[in-house]
C-alpha cells in the first residue's frame, strides 16, 4: 500500500517535466516574444533597445534548453520565479488566488453531488418515470450547453431579472451560487447518468436477490447496499473531474470575475507570463495526478473487493 | 461487519461536514466586508475595467492602469482640448533661447496626500530614479535628451537637455513616467523600479483599498489643491469579461462604463436604443489607419496604392461597421492635435472608375475570363493583417476584401493577435496592416518620430518613397526646431508627403464611448487619451 502511494505520487515528476516542456516549448513556438507581449500591455513604443534590456530581464537571451532546465531547477527548490508582467513571486501571486478557485471548485462539487446523487440513484430507481425523463433532460442540457453561455443565461435570468444574485464578483454566499452552478451543470449531467446505469446493473446482482429472498425491506437494499456499491463510478468520476474543474474555471471565473487562479492563468497566457504558466502546469498536472490517487483510495475503503483485488494481482 | 460499516459512514459524514463548513465559513467571513462597503456610500460612483488597477507606482509600466495612476499621481503639466498644454504642478515655466533649458516654476499650495510639501527636491527625486531607469523610459523622446536636473530654489526646478527638444513640454503631459510620489513612497534605496512603500500623490483621489482582481476603491483627496471632486469615492469593480459588464450595468450594479473597447459598440447601441441611460462620445483620440508596406512589389508603385484608396466607399463603410460612432478620416491624424489642422492633403474619394484606370495605367490588367488582375504574369494578390481580437478590424478587412475584389484585387486576410500584429509589423512581414496614431498627449511628433525609426512598420512602408531621405531628415529636424512657425511649415508638409504618396491611409476616427445612469452628471471625456474623468462628475440623489 504505501509503496504503491509512493509510486504514484513519484509518477508526477515525469508527467511534469513532459508538461512543462510541451507548454514552453510552444510557447517558443509562438512567434510573439514575452518581451514584446510586455511592451504591447504596458502601451509603450517596442524599441530595440527597450526590447534587448527586457529580454535580458527575463533571461530570454539564452538559449531555449538553458532557459528550461534553469527554470525547472528552481522550481525543484520551489522557486517558481518572478511574474514577468507584475514583478512580484508567482508563488505569492498564485497562492493569492488560490483560496478563490477552490471554493468555487467545492461549491461546484457539493452541488453537483447534492443533485446527481438523488437524481441519479431515484433515476435507476425508478426507471422511465417522470423523474427519469427528467433527469435525462437535465443531463442532455447540461452536457451539451457550454459553459461560458450558461453563465450569461444565468446571469441574465437570476440576477438582472429576478434580482435573486450579484452579477460577479466575491464575497457572499450567494456570489457563489451562479458561478457554482454553471460550473457544477455539465458534472452534474455525468454523475447522474453515470450513477443511473450503475444503480440499474447493481439491481441485477445476485445480492440484491438474495437481500429481497432474506426479506429485506426494498428501501434498505437500495439505500444501504445497492447505493453504496453503484456510487463507485461516481466517485472516479469526481476525481477524475477535479483537475478538470480545475481548468473549468477559466471560463466561469472570466464570465463572473470570479478573482480566482484561473482568470490569472488566461491573463498570463496573453501577457505570455512563462513562470506564471509553468506553475499553473505544475499544479494542474499534480491535482490531476493526486486526485487520482485519493479517489483510488477512497474506493478501496468504500468497496474493499477493489483492495482484495489489488491484492490478488 | 456493523460496526465497520457504522465508522465508515462517520467518517463520510464527516468529510461532507467539513467541506460544507469550510464552505459556508469561508462565504461569511468575506460577507461582512462586503456589505458594510455597498451601503453606506452614496455618494460612491462604481465603474467597471477589465484588468486590475494594478500597483500605485507613477514610475512602472505593467499591469498599473494608465487611468489610476493618472488619479493619484499629476505631471507638471497637463495636456488640455486641441493641444493645449496647461500649468499643472507647475506653475508656469520658461525656456531659454535655445531651446536648452527648461526652468519650471512650481505652485506653492500643493501638498501631497500625506500632508508633506510638493517643492523641487521631491521633484529631483522623481526625475532621479527615472533617470536610473533610462533604458526602460527610452521610448519617451525627451529622457534620452536630459542632460541635469537641478533645484534652483525650494520652488523651481531647472530641467537642461543636451539637445533642444520641442515636445519636452508636451512629453511633460503624460501619464507615467513623469509624475510625481511623495517622499513617504520612496524605498530606503530610492529606487521606485522594484516598488513603491506606499502610494502618496498631489493627485485629487486617494487609494483607499485594493482587493486584486476583486475591486479598488479611490477615496476624494480632501486636501487637493485644485478643483475637487465632487463624489466622494470610486469603486473600480474588475470585470474581464466584456458581456458581464454590460450585464451589472443593465443590473444598476455599475454607474458608469467609459473607454475604448470597455463596451461593444453593438451593446453600446442597443442599451442607447432603450433611453434608460446616458451616452457620450469623445473627441477622436486617433485616427484607424492601413498601413500599405510598398516593399511589396504590388504595392510599390503609387498608382496602386491610390486605386485601393479610391475603390472602397470609406463613409458607407465607417458609418455601417461602428453604427456611426466613428467617423471618416480624411488625414493620417486627427485636427485636434497639435501642428494637425488644415493639412493640404489631396482629397482621395469613392471613385471605382478612376481607381480601375489607375489600375491599367500602372500596368495591373484584367484578362478575360479571369477575375484577379495580372502584371508580368504576377496576380495583384495582398494580404491585409489584423487585430482577430478586434471585431471592427476584421468587418472591416471582409468589406475591403469585397470592395478591392470588384476591382480585381485580391485580398487575403488573416486574423492574428494583437502582439503578433505588432511583432510582424515591426519585423515588416506584411502586406497591408490595421494600425494607429497613439493618441493625446503623444502625437505628432510621436508618430513621426515612429515612422523615422528603423525596426518599425511604417519606416518600411515608406520604402517606395522618392523622397524617403528628405522626409527622414525633415522629421529629425522637426523636434530640434524653437520657432513655431517654422515648426508648423515642416509638420504641414511631411504629413501631406506622407499621405498623398498612399502608403499610409486613414481610414477613421477612433472615439472613446462612456454610457451612464441617469443620475450621473457632468461626465467629460479629458483630452489626454490616458487621463481618468472623474474630477468633475457627479451623482444626483
Amino acid at each position: 500500500m504505501g509503496t504503491y502511494v509512493l509510486k504514484r505520487i513519484m509518477s508526477i515528476i515525469p508527467v511534469f517535466l513532459l508538461a512543462t516542456l510541451l507548454t514552453t516549448g510552444m510557447i517558443h513556438l509562438s512567434s510573439v516574444d514575452p518581451a514584446e507581449a510586455y511592451l504591447t500591455a504596458a502601451h509603450i513604443q517596442p524599441t530595440d533597445e527597450i526590447l534587448a534590456q527586457k529580454r535580458h530581464e527575463f533571461g530570454l537571451d539564452q538559449p531555449f534548453l538553458l532557459q528550461y532546465v534553469n527554470s525547472i531547477i528552481k522550481i525543484c527548490q520551489l522557486d517558481f520565479g518572478i511574474s514577468y508582467v507584475s514583478n512580484k513571486p508567482v508563488w505569492d501571486e498564485v497562492t493569492y488566488r488560490i483560496p478563490a478557485t477552490i471554493q468555487l471548485a467545492l461549491g461546484s462539487i457539493v452541488i453537483a453531488v447534492l443533485v446527481s446523487v438523488p437524481l441519479g440513484f431515484l433515476a435507476g430507481v425508478k426507471k422511465n418515470s417522470l423523474i427519469d425523463h427528467f433527469s435525462r433532460a437535465l443531463s442532455f442540457f447540461g452536457a451539451s450547453i457550454p459553459s461560458f453561455w450558461l453563465g450569461y443565461i444565468l446571469i441574465f435570468f437570476f440576477s438582472v431579472k429576478l434580482d435573486l444574485f450579484p452579477v460577479e464578483g466575491i464575497g457572499t454566499w450567494q456570489h457563489l451560487v451562479l458561478p457554482s452552478v454553471t460550473l457544477a451543470l455539465p458534472l452534474i449531467a455525468m454523475y447522474t447518468r453515470l450513477l443511473r446505469a450503475s444503480v440499474l446493473e447493481n439491481m441485477r446482482e445476485p445480492y440484491v436477490l438474495f437481500a429481497r429472498t432474506r426479506g429485506i425491506k426494498e428501501k434498505t437494499i437500495m439505500g444501504k447496499h445497492v447505493l453504496r456499491i453503484a456510487i463507485s463510478p461516481m466517485i472516479t468520476g469526481l476525481g477524475m473531474n477535479l483537475g478538470k474543474l480545475l481548468t473549468g474555471t477559466i471560463i466561469v471565473e472570466a464570465v463572473f470575475s470570479w478573482p480566482g487562479f484561473g482568470r490569472y492563468f488566461i491573463e498570463a497566457i496573453f501577457n505570455r507570463d512563462i513562470p506564471v504558466i509553468q506553475c499553473y502546469v505544475l499544479i494542474a498536472a499534480s491535482l490531476f495526478i493526486v486526485s487520482n490517487l485519493i479517489v483510488d483510495l477512497i474506493q478501496m475503503f468504500i468497496d474493499p473487493r477493489i483492495s482484495r483485488k489489488e491484492g490478488q494481482q | 461487519m456493523l460496526n465497520r460499516l457504522n465508522s465508515r459512514n462517520t467518517f463520510i459524514t464527516a468529510i461532507y461536514i467539513l467541506i460544507l463548513s469550510t464552505l459556508l465559513l469561508g462565504c461569511t467571513n468575506s460577507s461582512n466586508v462586503d456589505s458594510a462597503s455597498k451601503n453606506d456610500n452614496d455618494n460612491m460612483l462604481t465603474i467597471a475595467w477589465q484588468r486590475d488597477v494594478g500597483e500605485m507606482n507613477p514610475h512602472v509600466y505593467n499591469p498599473s492602469q494608465l487611468f489610476a495612476q493618472s488619479m493619484v499621481y499629476e505631471p507638471l503639466v497637463s495636456y488640455q482640448d486641441g493641444g493645449e498644454l496647461k500649468p499643472h504642478l507647475a506653475e508656469s515655466w520658461d525656456i531659454s533661447e535655445d531651446g536648452k533649458v527648461y526652468t519650471f516654476h512650481l505652485r506653492q499650495d500643493v501638498k501631497f496626500s500625506d500632508g508633506t510639501k510638493f517643492n523641487a527636491d521631491i521633484v529631483k527625486k522623481n526625475f532621479d530614479t527615472i533617470l536610473n531607469n533610462a533604458g526602460l523610459h527610452s521610448w519617451l523622446g525627451f529622457i534620452n535628451k536630459i542632460d541635469r536636473t537641478e533645484v534652483i530654489d525650494e520652488n523651481t526646478f531647472r530641467l537642461t537637455l543636451t539637445e533642444p527638444y520641442y515636445p519636452t513640454i508636451q512629453e511633460l503631459a503624460v501619464v507615467r513616467p513623469v509624475r510625481f510620489l511623495g517622499e513617504a513612497g520612496f524605498p530606503e534605496n530610492g529606487d521606485t523600479s522594484k516598488g513603491v512603500v506606499e502610494p502618496v500623490g498631489t493627485g485629487p483621489w486617494i487609494l483607499e483599498k485594493h482587493k486584486a482582481d476583486e475591486y479598488a476603491i479611490f477615496k476624494r483627496n480632501e486636501n487637493y489643491w485644485g478643483k475637487k471632486p465632487k463624489v466622494e469615492k470610486i469603486k473600480v469593480k474588475i470585470i474581464p469579461d466584456v458581456e458581464t459588464r454590460v450585464l451589472a450595468f443593465e443590473k444598476g450594479e455599475l454607474d458608469l462604463l467609459y473607454g475604448e473597447g470597455v463596451i461593444s459598440l453593438d451593446d453600446f447601441k442597443q442599451l442607447e436604443s432603450t433611453g434608460d441611460y446616458e451616452t457620450s462620445i469623445s473627441e477622436p483620440v486617433a485616427t484607424r489607419q492601413l498601413v500599405l508596406n510598398t516593399r511589396k512589389k504590388q504595392l510599390s508603385d503609387e498608382r496602386v496604392r491610390q486605386a485601393l484608396h479610391y475603390s472602397f466607399n470609406k463613409e458607407a463603410m465607417v458609418e455601417g461597421i461602428t453604427n456611426g460612432y466613428e467617423e471618416k478620416a480624411d488625414h493620417i491624424l486627427p485636427e485636434n492635435f497639435p501642428y494637425t489642422k488644415d493639412i493640404d492633403v489631396k482629397p482621395i474619394g469613392y471613385d471605382v472608375k478612376k481607381a480601375k484606370s489607375l489600375l491599367d495605367e500602372a500596368g495591373w490588367r484584367l484578362h478575360k475570363g479571369k477575375k484577379v488582375r495580372e502584371k508580368d504574369g504576377q496576380p495583384l494578390e495582398i494580404e491585409l493583417m489584423y487585430n482577430s481580437a478586434e471585431p471592427i478590424q476584421k468587418v472591416m478587412a471582409e468589406t475591403l476584401q469585397s470592395e478591392w475584389a470588384a476591382i480585381g484585387v485580391k485580398l487575403n486576410i488573416v486574423g492574428v493577435d494583437l502582439t503578433d500584429q505588432i511583432q510582424r509589423f515591426k519585423e515588416n512581414k506584411f502586406d497591408i496592416n490595421f494600425f494607429s496614431n497613439y493618441g493625446a498627449p503623444y502625437d505628432p511628433h510621436t508618430f513621426l518620430n515612429i515612422i523615422a525609426s528603423k525596426g518599425f512598420g511604417f519606416n518600411e512602408a515608406i520604402s517606395a518613397y522618392p523622397n524617403k531621405d528628405e522626409l527622414l531628415k525633415q522629421i529629425a529636424e522637426v523636434p530640434q526646431t524653437t520657432d513655431e512657425k517654422k515648426r508648423q511649415l515642416l509638420y504641414s508638409s511631411i504629413l501631406k508627403s506622407v499621405q498623398d504618396q498612399g502608403a499610409i491611409v486613414p481610414v477613421s476616427h477612433i472615439k472613446k464611448t462612456a454610457i451612464y445612469q441617469k443620475d450621473v452628471t457632468n461626465f467629460n471625456f479629458p483630452a489626454n487619451r490616458d487621463e481618468h474623468p472623474f474630477t468633475g462628475i457627479s451623482i444626483e440623489k
